[in-house]
């Protein structure tokens, strides 16, 4: 793999939420290219260093897992921005932790070119107080028989508020390719705000895509049945926060990240 | 009102257009007439009374047939006015007011009107909202008094047929406590080579327990700007159910949206968008909760073909006071071919954690095992095609009454034409 320090892009911070001011942060970022050749495979673990540019080049056959994790006690703003273009049969993978931090911003845009490229994200976060968490996540179909799979779950409580946009774009010559996205939010407070635009763009007939997502309270049958087990609703709320996270944090392709990102989630409790 | 228009005009002058949909650059306000007299002295409720020439454009049309076999009553808009107008006695009766929104501001209903009017829409609204509190004329006014239920359909019917010319009639509905009605919208226009404006405005205020279900086949023609507002708000336990089939147009921007007031209000959205070659539909709508134990459910189908655009848009805001309150949204796209576009953007706003919002939505094609199906019984490809498209659309056919239906039905194939190849 071939990693390359670069200097800030002249990013627009086009895709943040209106109101979050552009950020004093440009000299502060630090851009970093990785190229994966040719079947290579590698599993990236990294930690938000408050404002980070990811370049992702992906040759054919490359896999490239990478987990990013933000840690509660971490720097109030966190930006964070990855863009990678995959080639033939490429795979990127992305698992993003948010365990809280004042104000965090997320793009991850993946440009599938090369045809039978794919690409899946897992993102799961959990926020309380006045924390905000501004998320973008777009797969870019352009190569044939392309796969996306977008996947979103998270806890909000307190005054939390989250605004995820996810874009599923398939645009003409993607024949025969796929995309799919969830989300999953669990609202535990009455003044959370939660925003949702998940987007599917389409210019090729000949694909599918989907979108679902499901945002409420725990459902009171659940907890109901949690009670008569003598499990009472705060508990059990914490249980359901405890199990999102550690749904994205099981599909992570190395225990050992496994293991270090749940010592974090218990150290954050 | 002149003091209205004028502060409305003021606004339209001052805003900006929108510059986050179709492209509307085609229309140039310049070129529009927003006033056109139909070659006719007065508004008419005998048909036998309306000028020949207008008589045969809305008999090609087939509404008087319709009045005759499934309607409460009819309103005939031509440009700029309304020419005819009449109600079954038997539902004049039952008290329903169905009348024309000009004449009606100067009767006994006029404080009525006036209370109302253009309080939902308000000119600040957006560019043409403000256009339309400018030169709005003619459209209807319908009040249903409390407890009546009106069992078969009014039916207004919007006739373009001027070049160049804008319509911008106002439909405004107040349906009061524990009444039920339902109403139908239509609207053709022929095509020219110039562009033509539609920026009509539909206010629909829903009584306590009041129901209104409000169905629009729309199917201007495609030179068409409709740029249309609709809005309705419903009180405690009533319920709006819009049904909405958009085929003409070359360029759409409509968003019923409804205002959950009361406590139990529901809303049903049911539409489907076809856009074919030319046309640049961009159609959904949007519901506020802001009330405890409201519902809403939108389900629609959109259709792309030959180069055709079409985007749903969607917006569902759940504010803190809504309490209980359940949301659902389906949104299904077929392309039928790579020239088109199909796009989903369907945005949420959850304000309270006592709320469930679901949402869902697929895009895809025609099954070739469908077609191949069909096809080994005896169908044509071109028969075959349309036959599931029809499937496709049946959400909004189902709620249709029958005689729309197999008109909306006769839209889908007559767009299907040539699909092949």
């Amino acid at each position: 793999m071939e990693i390359t320090v670069n200097k800030p892009l002249a990013e627009t911070f086009g895709w943040l939420q209106t109101g979050a001011k552009r950020i004093d942060l440009q000299d502060k970022i630090q851009n970093i290219s990785y190229v994966l050749g040719p079947g290579e495979s590698r599993v990236l673990f990294l930690e938000d260093p408050g404002a980070s540019e990811y370049e992702i080049t992906l040759g054919e056959g490359a896999r490239l897992d990478m987990v990013q994790l933000r840690e509660a006690s971490g720097k109030d703003l966190s930006y964070n921005n990855v863009r990678v273009t995959c080639g033939d049969k490429a795979y990127f993978g992305w698992y993003r932790v948010v365990l809280g931090g004042a104000e965090s911003y997320d793009n991850c845009s993946v440009n599938l070119a090369g045809r039978e490229s794919s690409f899946t994200a897992n993102v799961c976060y959990r926020l309380d107080g006045t924390e905000k968490y501004d998320l973008n996540c777009e797969a870019i179909h352009t190569g044939k028989r392309t796969e996306s799979a977008i996947s979103a779950s998270g806890v909000l409580a307190d005054k939390a508020s989250k605004l995820m946009r996810g874009t599923i774009d398939f645009r003409t010559g993607c024949s025969g390719s796929v995309g799919n996205e969830t989300e999953d939010v669990l609202l535990l407070s009455e003044e959370v705000r939660n925003q949702s635009v998940p987007v599917i763009l389409c210019s090729e007939e000949d694909v599918v895509g989907n979108h679902g997502a499901s945002i409420g309270r725990p459902d009171e049958d659940m907890l109901f049945y949690m009670e008569t087990r003598g499990v009472d609703e705060e508990t059990a709320c914490e249980m359901l926060a405890r199990a999102k996270i550690d749904s994205v944090i099981r599909k992570i392709p190395d225990a050992s990240i496994q293991e270090k990102i749940r010592a974090r989630v218990q150290r954050g409790e | 009102m002149l003091e209205f228009r004028l502060r409305s005009l003021d606004i339209f002058a001052k805003t900006e257009m929108p510059n986050w949909g179709p492209s509307i650059e085609g229309l140039n306000m310049d070129n529009i007439v927003t006033y056109v007299r139909p070659n006719t002295e007065r508004m008419h409720t005998d048909w036998n009374d309306v000028p020949e020439d207008i008589k045969n454009t809305f008999e090609r049309l087939g509404i008087p047939q319709s009045e005759r076999e499934s309607l409460a009553g009819v309103g005939a808009q031509y440009d700029s006015e309304l020419v005819y107008h009449n109600v079954r006695k038997e539902v004049a009766e039952q008290g329903v007011i169905y009348t024309d929104l000009e004449s009606a501001l100067r009767g006994e209903y006029a404080d009525m009107i006036r209370f109302h009017f253009m309080k939902l829409v308000p000119p600040e609204d957006h560019k043409f909202a403000a256009l339309h509190g400018a030169v709005w004329s003619g459209g209807s006014f319908v009040y249903v008094p409390p407890g009546a239920d009106v069992e078969i359909p009014l039916q207004s019917y919007f006739r373009l047929n001027a070049p160049g010319a804008g319509q911008f009639e106002h439909t405004l509905i107040i349906v009061d406590k524990g009444a039920r009605l339902h109403f139908i919208e239509g609207c053709s226009a022929p095509k020219y080579n110039v562009a033509n404006l539609h920026a009509g405005c539909v206010e629909l205020f829903v009584g306590e327990d009041a129901t209104l279900r409000y169905s629009t086949i729309e199917n201007w023609s495609k030179n068409m700007y409709n740029l249309n507002t609709k809005r309705a708000k419903v009180e405690k336990g009533g319920k709006i159910e819009w049904v909405s089939g958009s085929f003409g147009s070359h360029v759409s921007y409509l968003y019923p949206m409804s205002v959950l007031a009361g406590k139990g209000a529901r809303c049903e959205f049911t539409g489907v968008t076809f856009a074919g070659a030319g046309q640049n539909l961009d159609t959904g709508c949007k519901v506020v909760h802001n009330a405890p134990d409201t519902s809403s459910y939108v389900n629609t189908r959109s259709i792309s073909k030959s180069g055709g655009i079409s985007t749903f848009r969607s917006a569902v805001v759940v504010s803190s006071k809504a309490h209980g309150s359940k949301s659902s949204v389906s949104c299904e796209s077929l392309m039928l071919d790579s020239e088109s576009r199909s796009d989903t953007i369907p945005a949420m706003d959850i304000r309270t954690n006592k709320a469930d919002v679901g949402h869902e939505a697929k895009i895809g094609r025609i099954s070739d095992e469908a077609v191949f199906y069909l096809m080994s019984r005896g169908l044509s490809e071109e028969e075959a095609k349309a036959l599931i498209v029809s499937g496709f659309a049946e959400n909004v056919s189902k709620e249709l009454p029958l005689e729309y239906a197999v008109e909306m039905n006769n839209l889908i194939r007559i767009e299907m034409k040539g699909a092949i190849g």
